[in-house]
């Protein structure tokens, strides 16, 4: 099979496209001409230098090269995190990075080294798009579940305050709001995983079988790709909602002032 | 059972309550008035531990709130707000809820306890299967003194409990908080808490004033 290569000319009749979007966004004066734009010049510029990046970091393949490359997209990864739920860094940085950090590169060494046994065993061109698809998944339903926590804390004050003073510790306390915020950030991946295939055809495996994969090789790196992200998901968001309430509260079991970022208003 | 010495309470730079003291003894029904906004419901906050004096010391059963402390005081308060929060699907599961917590769950009432503190607070059974979202706001607030009673709290706090009762639902909850043994420390403007309460405080330039000591009218058993 020949793979067609997308040129740069292709890729100018590709990014026309925008133009209906950005007219509907007009159109319905949205208010989000500036930060689209933004967005996808930004996309633009950081798929490109991450493309030139990783074609050195696979020519290289070095070990030490590889782990300060995913400490940096964890880094990043966080911070997003944190921006997006508007939570202060300076309260949750380090729990939420080793919640996301110990789940996310768990789960992809356990697929990749003990299960995939590439050679060589820590192959980047394994490694790094496996642990990068199973970050990105995990810090959208972070996100979810750290911002709808916390909001439903702040706005349901009275709430738990009664549960409080109802003989509850704060961890039982927190606990309606636990489930809910969990329900928030998984249930999409659910129903993504129970539609996919019919409803959707998933990205990797897209990109697999336009990269000239055999089908039913693509279809299983996308089952267990899926599968996971799913265990990741669910170790992540568990793991930072248990931590992080672990220092939100003061000793009283009232929640911190300085939680939330002061952006978040 | 509650004191305040030499408290004071600030909001930011704004100072609500400065070095004030004053004794709630146990079994007094008192009532706290004051302008809004001047810092009645944080006075009701802080004697739960969720409002921590800047200076000065809450005292709770002769013990100073602490970390270690607040605790055994919020189990022997029970709070009935202006909104009241059942905090569950049906009455039922709202009247168990706190048995559900590892602290109270060796003390699960049966279902007769649960029937005996409705019927005391003029609830029939009925509503114990009735979803918390459809039942009326005197439904919700009598169904919260009924879990109180089940919790055997030693003081209710109000706060503007029945401000937004008809005048039925209102007199049916006053008449159970103040029929009981129990402290009560009510935050409320209505003629009728104040002319019922013994002890009447007021809240003003950010001092406790003893307004008044009446008598305890509402004592109706």
């Amino acid at each position: 099979m020949t793979i067609i290569v997308l040129s740069p000319w292709m890729l100018v009749a590709v990014y026309t496209l925008l133009l209906i979007p950005l007219t509907l966004i007009l159109h319905f004066r949205l208010g989000l001409v500036r930060e689209t734009l933004i967005a996808i010049v930004r996309m633009s510029v950081q798929l490109t230098l991450v493309g030139l990046y990783l074609s050195v970091l696979f020519e290289l393949n070095s070990i030490p090269l590889n782990l300060l490359w995913f400490f940096v997209m964890l880094a990043v990864a966080n911070s997003a995190i944190l921006r997006q739920a508007k939570l202060a860094p300076r309260r949750f940085f380090l729990i939420t990075f080793f919640g996301v950090s110990i789940a996310t590169a768990g789960v992809s060494a356990l697929f990749v080294l003990a299960i995939l046994r590439p050679t060589p065993l820590g192959d980047a061109r394994y490694l790094i798009p496996i642990f990068g698809m199973v970050l990105g998944n995990c810090m959208r339903s972070n996100v979810t579940s750290l911002e709808r926590f916390y909001s439903m804390l702040r706005d349901r004050e009275k709430e738990y305050v009664t549960f409080l003073m109802l003989g509850a510790t704060p961890i039982e306390a927190c606990r309606p709001y636990f489930r809910t915020a969990l329900r928030a950030a998984v249930a999409p991946h659910v129903s993504t995983m129970a539609t996919m295939g019919v409803v959707s055809l998933p990205g990797m495996m897209t990109g697999q079988i336009l990269g000239g994969s055999d089908p039913s090789t693509a279809i299983q790196y996308q089952l267990a790709i899926m599968i996971c992200i799913f265990t990741a998901m669910m170790l992540t968001t568990s793991l930072n909602l248990l931590l992080s309430s672990r220092v939100a509260f003061d000793k009283y079991g009232v929640l911190r002032d300085d939680v939330f970022s002061k952006r978040a208003g | 059972m509650i004191e305040f010495d030499a408290v004071t309470l600030r909001r930011g730079n704004q100072i609500l309550l400065d070095k004030a003291s004053f004794h709630i003894r146990s079994g007094e029904k008192v009532v706290l008035t004051g302008p809004s906004g001047c810092g009645k419901s944080t006075v009701l906050a802080a004697i739960m531990g969720m409002f921590a004096p800047s200076e000065g010391n809450i005292f709770f059963d002769g013990k100073r709130l602490s970390p270690e402390t607040v605790w055994d005081a919020r189990s022997e308060i029970a709070l009935v707000g202006q909104e009241p929060i059942l905090g569950a699907e049906t009455v039922r599961e709202a009247i168990l809820l706190p048995f559900e917590y590892k602290a109270r769950r060796h003390q699960r009432p049966t279902d007769d306890a649960i029937i005996e503190s409705l019927r005391r607070t003029g609830l029939s059974p009925e509503i114990l299967e009735k979803r918390s979202a459809v039942i009326s706001g005197g439904e919700k607030q009598r169904a919260v003194v009924a879990r109180a009673l089940l919790l055997e709290n030693r003081v209710f706090l109000c706060d503007e409990a029945t401000s937004a009762l008809d005048p039925v639902s209102k007199e049916a909850v006053m008449r159970i908080l103040f029929a009981s043994e129990r402290t009560l420390l009510s935050v409320s403007h209505d003629p009728d808490w104040i002319g019922r309460c013994r002890r009447v405080l007021s809240l003003q330039d950010r001092c406790v004033v003893e307004v008044t000591s009446g008598t305890e009218k509402g004592a109706i058993s």
